[in-house]
């Protein structure tokens, strides 16, 4: 149909595949600055706790961990749905998502200060607060029953467990790919389909209560069946935005010129627009719902986030993390253009900090005096601010590591020209 | 030529970086046209006339017992204090989610670029709009005084002197089903219009081939048409699928925004939404693999269009099962005793009959289709879908009545026990059902033939593309 | 454009093709070749034509948002003004204007609305629903909407040169071209259809005009009842019968063993109008039965207190003469409390003894003109007989509560209250008959002679009044 024949994919070497000389250079300047800025961030997060925030320290560092968190496991579920699904169009920016992918390695060693902090009494978490109960003047057998999920020992199980998966798909699916580069082989493609499936099962129930574990059990007494879905929907559109972000950046630098066509950033931004939608329909329902039902076991949560400046925060993100990109990601005018795209990726990134933001800090007061929380002062805003910079950097120094040693597109996928020639409707 | 599938090409096998055919066999463009005209144009068959007179009787028989109930009163049904819904409202949630697989396939397959969808959209449409018909049956005579079922609607009343209360999820029920109802009416008669020019334009009598001429609304194939037409379509698909998620969103608020034990629970959005699409596909599949049999639509209705929706129905059935496990540790967790007894309650209570029925239709029979082997059977996938249906409405009959039957007050505990009216009513809501599905394959085109056309135009160009791709990696 | 001289309009050339990619290079040759008046009529969209013929985009999307955007806020100014400002009130605690209960609907108002617009606005761009098409009129096109593809070149195109088309159009490889021109097929409409079309239209205005019929005329019928039972409830009313109880009666007395709220708060004296104290030196048994009756609701205890005080009655010595009567009204009498009575009177007893108490009320005066025989008059309360020294406000209390001779006990019609308050207003009412100024405080003293000097002026006008028109009436008549 079309005028011309479709172009030949290039030869595997070709330079276009790999990860130009520009970006190789900045792996260690932001490896090291990450850690610096991390470290910095920590400390500074540490002095800013006190009486009425007891918990501020380790939150900024749960805050900034769960941000990348949810971005590399969105990176993880689109590689696995790609596959699932036998995506043709997303071929050349899958490797993208797959470096982010493998992040969950890194990940596990960063989720240690918080594995330790539950040891720790009330250091992060309330329930491991042993007074917690009392304090809050909490029935007795309630409490007894209650802890038989959350205390340590088994938090620290099921932690592993979550890891163990992620990290056995990431590994898995990392490996198949890359291989793939090398041998060339369809076959591959096909295990990795053959098992999308059964990946994807694991993956979302892994992440459901990941999410409880994480997230909800800051505030031990409230609870939200669609909490994981919640979080989930956070970390797929950033996971999209960093996709398409990385991408940009990538051809920027060199690589993918001809491979990556405004064609892959309308689909991304058709995602993005979509998933936009999807956190403000999942986000809004929590809400109406706990509105609706005013029980005050539930309702206790979103009173929390609307004193003092959390109360911006929530109106903050009806604003900026739904109403502004609605309308900036709706029309096809702006997908098309890379630029464009990538702006509004990077402006979605910061706003997807804000709603992990506002998902933990509110927690760090204290809870049995019912304080109002805080933003720990400008202190504290820099703190949080240098904790999620410095962790993101420090990731993005570890993915063009990666990156630089592998091909930055799966050059032997058998669906790379498909991709290629990839048209919207 | 013959229509039977040729030996030897099995569809549901896809090599990576090729795809495979979703139009079967050596297809022209006038097969595809002949094969869905002849479906409308031939003599209604002995099986047909059969169905219908069946399904057209159990119509009857809902219209009679409408008749009955408004006459007499609400009292002829087994609803009783404290289970005041009852299976009226089971049966229209029931309907309700059958009617989202059609716009889902239509809209947000689309949207995903998924061409296997053009085989089965029409029809899944025209189940869509048929169940929400039913649907919208069930709580019209809900209400009583069925004859005043307009002051639902927001008009200046100078009887009543007020305004209905849009706090209350029930009157955005109204809003959200009937916004459905129309535009997923709008968005299949919109599909139609180029196949009903077909219909118009190989109409041998005069009368026909003007009715299907005032159908098609004079469309000609002009590119400038098609071309606002596809935008159009577009467009609407991109309303649709949020609307199809908008819909049982708002039926789960229903129940979600009480307190209620069992009911208030934050999961019931996306997790009524996945049911929807599971009983909707389930509902499809029901019909579409007799029916593609019957009306000799196998090449365009291929195995592996049976495939993928099997998939769907395995995915779906898998959130919801997530969902049933979720809302079951939760409610451990949450150490509210009112949730933990309202579903200790429903696993082991009175109703534990009809939710292990449910927990086995609905999460265990799908499970089967992990096989490919069951995926591409046509008969286990016709049981598996009859299951899933049954265990859809069971799962809607398990929220409805277990909650309502025990709530907080242990004295006004009751047993619901259905009357021989709400059992008729149910069945011949199915009466309604299959009567305007079997008047639709007799008279509109039950396969979108213009989008196969393109599928299979498309197929021909990959197929053309491809030769050139190998030609030049062997070049290098 | 003549050449080919047939009489009706030529609209311009169409040629066929058989596949897509012969139809996208002969489109390509007609673009190139500087036509701009062009259309292809496809079976099915065909990708990449519009390219081919430089087709423009077009302005739907704008149609649909600027629909939607209408309908969120007809939706939210549509929910805020009915339930926020025009039929306030409040509904499970929650605010009037209630944002995140308004949004499901806006969101399905900005959906079906923008719905309609790319529905209808589609439509309305591509100028249809046009049922007569030049085009139409070659019975091959009929396969453009089956599996053939033709490309038209229009008439009024500058470069239009019927030949050069021809042979442009030949060149590209199409086996079939043809000039388009009017159609000149009969343009009425056959006559069945009128028929059908009429009767549909006769048949549907029949509902109409049978509801208008009976809104303007009169019937003499009773209205019919389509839902009886909701016209006419099958809840009893009071007095009813019903076979649903042995002894018939819809009215149910209370159960036996219960007292209805507010009717156990007062003490047996007060319930009974008897000094119980001094009846339980005199009379134990019946105290005993007083209390089965009175605090216990005991119905047989009321009847056996019934039987026996009209068993007794007959002795010489009455029951009512030596039962120990509460002497003063147990309730504290002031203005408000005569108010009470005297309303309660006015209701209840003065139908028989009058507003004034001298026995002579409306019931009597009829009773009298038609000479009942059973008729017993009713009592005066202005005999010396029943004021307070020898009737005691308990025994006027217990004749009003049980009744006496053919007047009826009031207990079930009178509340508690009101039966002393209206024993209060009969003490006033005796005193008022033979008052003098003396008991009339100073202060107020000088208000009564005044209020008695304007009703006696009034009385005197009314007289005087009375006579002039009786005077006239006279003179007219004569």
């Amino acid at each position: 149909m079309s005028e011309h024949a479709a172009p030949a994919v290039k030869p595997a070497d070709d330079p276009a595949f790999q990860l130009p000389a520009s970006l190789r250079g900045l792996q260690m300047p932001l490896l090291g600055g990450g850690l610096v800025a991390l470290l910095i961030g920590m400390g500074m997060a540490f002095a800013v706790s006190d009486a009425d925030m007891p918990r501020f320290g380790m939150s900024a560092y749960l805050t900034a961990f769960l941000y990348v968190l949810t971005i590399v496991l969105g990176c993880l579920f689109f590689v696995l749905i790609q596959h699932l699904v036998r995506a043709g169009w997303s071929v050349v920016v899958r490797r993208v998502a797959e470096c982010m992918m493998i992040m969950i390695v890194p990940m596990a060693f960063l989720f240690l200060p918080i594995l330790f902090s539950v040891f720790s009494e009330g250091a992060l978490f309330v329930w491991t607060d042993p007074e917690f109960a009392s304090k809050l003047h909490l029935d007795d057998k309630m409490w007894e029953n209650k802890k038989l999920f959350l205390n340590a020992p088994f938090f620290v199980i099921r932690a592993l467990i979550y890891f163990g998966i992620w990290g056995a798909l990431a590994v898995y699916y990392w490996r198949g790919s890359v291989n793939q580069d090398e041998t060339g082989e369809r076959a591959a493609t096909d295990r990795m389909q053959y098992w999308s499936g059964p990946a994807v099962m694991a993956f979302s129930l892994s992440l459901t209560f990941a999410a409880f574990d994480w997230g909800m059990s800051l505030a031990p007494m409230w609870f939200s069946t669609m909490f994981g879905v919640y979080i989930f929907a956070g970390g797929i559109l950033a996971a999209h935005c960093v996709i398409t972000l990385l991408t940009y950046l990538l051809q920027r630098a060199g690589a993918l010129k001809e491979e990556v066509t405004p064609e892959h950033y309308h689909d991304l931004g058709k995602y993005i627009f979509g998933f936009i939608v999807f956190w403000t329909y999942i986000s809004f329902s929590q809400y109406m719902l706990i509105w609706y039902g005013n029980i005050p076991e539930e309702t206790e949560w979103f009173y929390s986030r609307q004193d003092g400046g959390f109360g911006y925060l929530s109106i903050g993100l009806i604003i900026f993390h739904w109403l502004i990109p609605f309308f900036g990601t709706m029309s096809r005018h702006v997908r098309r253009r890379p630029g464009m795209m990538a702006f509004w990726a990077a402006y979605i990134l910061v706003v997807h900090f804000i709603d992990i933001y506002w998902i933990v800090m509110p927690e760090a007061r204290v809870v049995e005096t019912h304080t109002v929380p805080g933003f720990g002062g400008p202190l504290g805003i820099l703190a949080s601010l240098l904790c999620v910079v410095g962790m993101s950097t420090l990731v993005i120094g570890l993915v063009l590591r990666v990156a630089g040693g592998n091909r930055v597109v799966p050059v032997r996928d058998p669906r790379l020209r498909e991709s290629i020639i990839f048209e919207n409707i | 030529m013959s229509l039977a599938i040729p030996n030897g090409l099995d569809n549901t096998v896809e090599r990576p970086g090729e795809r495979a055919p979703l139009v079967l066999g050596e297809t022209t463009y006038h097969d595809i046209t002949e094969a869905v005209c002849k479906v409308a144009e031939r003599p209604p068959s002995k099986g047909w006339i059969g169905g219908f007179l069946v399904a057209f009787a159990l119509l009857q028989m809902l219209g009679l017992l409408i008749v009955y109930l408004i006459y007499t009163g609400v009292g002829v049904w087994g609803n009783r204090a404290p289970i005041f819904w009852g299976w009226p409202i089971v049966n229209f949630v029931f309907w309700v989610g059958i009617g989202h697989a059609g716009t889902l396939i239509s809209a947000i397959l689309f949207l995903f670029r998924q061409e296997w969808r053009t085989s089965i959209n029409r029809a899944a449409e025209a189940m869509t709009i048929f169940a929400v018909a039913c649907a919208g049956t069930f709580p019209g005579i809900h209400v009583g005084r069925a004859w005043l079922a307009f002051w639902l609607a927001p008009y200046p009343s100078l009887n009543l002197w007020m305004w209905p209360q849009f706090r209350s999820p029930l009157l955005w029920d109204v809003f959200a089903v009937s916004t459905y109802g129309t535009v997923s009416l709008l968005f299949w008669y919109m599909g139609m219009v180029p196949d009903l020019a077909t219909f118009r334009d190989r109409s041998k009598n005069k009368y026909r081939r003007m009715a299907y001429g005032i159908l098609c609304l004079g469309w000609s194939g002009s590119s400038r048409h098609w071309m606002r037409y596809e935008k159009a379509y577009a467009i609407l698909a991109a309303l649709a699928a949020p609307l199809v998620l908008s819909v049982h969103t708002i039926v789960s608020f229903d129940f979600a925004v009480s307190q209620v034990p069992g009911w208030h629970t934050t999961i019931f959005p996306p997790y009524f939404v996945a049911g929807a699409i599971f009983s909707g596909f389930a509902m499809v599949l029901t019909l579409m693999v007799p029916a593609r049999k019957m009306l000799n639509l196998e090449k365009l209705i291929t195995i592996r269009h049976l495939e993928n929706m099997c998939k769907i129905i395995l995915a779906t059935g898998s959130i919801v099962g997530l969902a049933y496990g979720t809302e079951f540790f939760i409610a451990w967790y949450g150490q509210v005793p009112a949730e933990q007894f309202a579903f200790l309650n429903r696993a082991f209570g009175p109703y534990a009959w009809a939710y292990w029925t449910m927990v086995s239709c609905n999460v265990i029979s799908p499970q089967i289709f992990w096989f490919k082997k069951a995926r591409t059977t046509p008969w286990i996938i016709v049981v598996v879908s009859i299951f899933v249906n049954i265990g859809m409405w069971f799962e809607r009959f398990v929220i409805v009545i277990s909650s309502l039957s025990r709530d907080y007050l242990p004295s006004a505990w009751a047993y619901f026990t259905p009357t021989w009216v709400d059992w008729g009513m149910l069945i011949g809501s199915f009466g309604l059902f299959f009567t305007l599905f079997l008047l639709f394959c007799r008279t509109l085109p039950v396969i979108n033939m213009a989008e196969v056309k393109a599928t299979l135009a498309k197929q021909e160009h990959m197929a053309h593309l491809h030769g050139h791709g190998e030609e030049a990696a062997e070049g290098h | 454009m003549s050449e080919t001289k047939i009489e009706t309009t030529v609209h311009g050339m169409m040629a066929e093709f058989t596949t897509v990619d012969s139809l996208l290079s002969a489109c390509r040759r007609i673009r190139d070749a500087g036509y701009t008046k062009t259309d292809a009529y496809t079976p099915f969209p065909v990708h990449g034509i519009d390219k081919a013929l430089g087709i423009k985009p077009t302005a739907l999307p704008w149609i649909c948002l600027i629909a939607g955007a209408t309908g969120t806020c007809i939706a939210l100014v549509m929910q805020i003004w009915m339930n926020s400002i025009d039929y306030k009130y409040i509904i499970s605690g929650k605010p009037y204007i209630s944002l995140p209960a308004f949004i499901p609907v806006a969101f399905e108002l900005t959906i079906l609305l923008a719905s309609f617009g790319a529905f209808f606005g589609m439509w309305a761009l591509n100028g249809l629903p046009k049922f007569s098409n030049p085009m139409f009129t070659d019975p091959r096109f009929d396969r453009a909407t089956d599996d053939r593809f033709f490309l038209y070149v229009d008439a009024s195109d500058e470069r239009y040169d019927a030949n050069g088309v021809r042979n442009l159009l030949a060149d590209t490889g199409s086996d079939y071209i043809n000039e388009v021109v009017e159609d000149d097929s009969p343009k009425e409409v056959p006559k069945p259809v009128f028929l059908i079309w009429g009767l549909a239209v006769a048949a549907s205005l029949v509902p109409l005009i049978c509801i208008l019929t009976m809104r303007v005329t009169n019937s003499s019928k009773p209205r019919f009842h389509v839902f009886f039972d909701m016209d006419f409830s099958p809840a009893k009313d009071a007095q009813q019968v019903t076979s649903l109880f042995a002894d018939n009666r819809s009215m149910r007395s209370d159960v036996p063993g219960t007292v209805a709220r507010g009717q156990m708060e007062e003490s047996l004296d007060m319930l009974t109008g008897i000094d119980v104290e001094a009846l339980t030196m005199s009379d134990p048994p019946r105290v005993q039965r007083l209390v089965r009756a009175y605090m216990l609701a005991d119905d047989e205890a009321k009847a056996e207190e019934k039987e026996a005080v009209e068993a007794a009655e007959a002795a010489p010595a009455s029951v009512m003469d030596t039962t120990p009567w509460v002497e003063k009204n147990p309730l504290t009498v002031d203005a408000e409390l005569l108010a009470q009575g005297q309303q309660q009177f006015a209701i209840y007893c003065s139908v028989c003894h009058g507003m004034d108490g001298y026995g002579n009320g409306l019931v009597n005066q009829r009773a009298q003109s038609i000479n009942a025989p059973t008729w017993v008059p009713p009592a005066s309360m202005h005999q010396e007989t029943l004021y307070a020294d020898k009737y005691p406000d308990g025994k006027l209390f217990s004749t009003i509560s049980n009744g006496i001779r053919k007047m009826p006990g009031y207990a079930g019609q009178i509340k508690l209250k009101d039966r002393w308050a209206i024993v209060a207003y009969v003490r006033a009412l005796q005193k008022s008959q033979n008052a003098s100024m003396d008991l009339v405080p100073e202060s107020e003293k000088a208000a009564v002679e005044a209020a008695v000097a304007d009703a006696k002026a009034e009385l005197k006008r009314q007289a005087e009044e009375a006579e002039k028109a009786a005077a006239a009436r006279k003179q007219t008549q004569s």
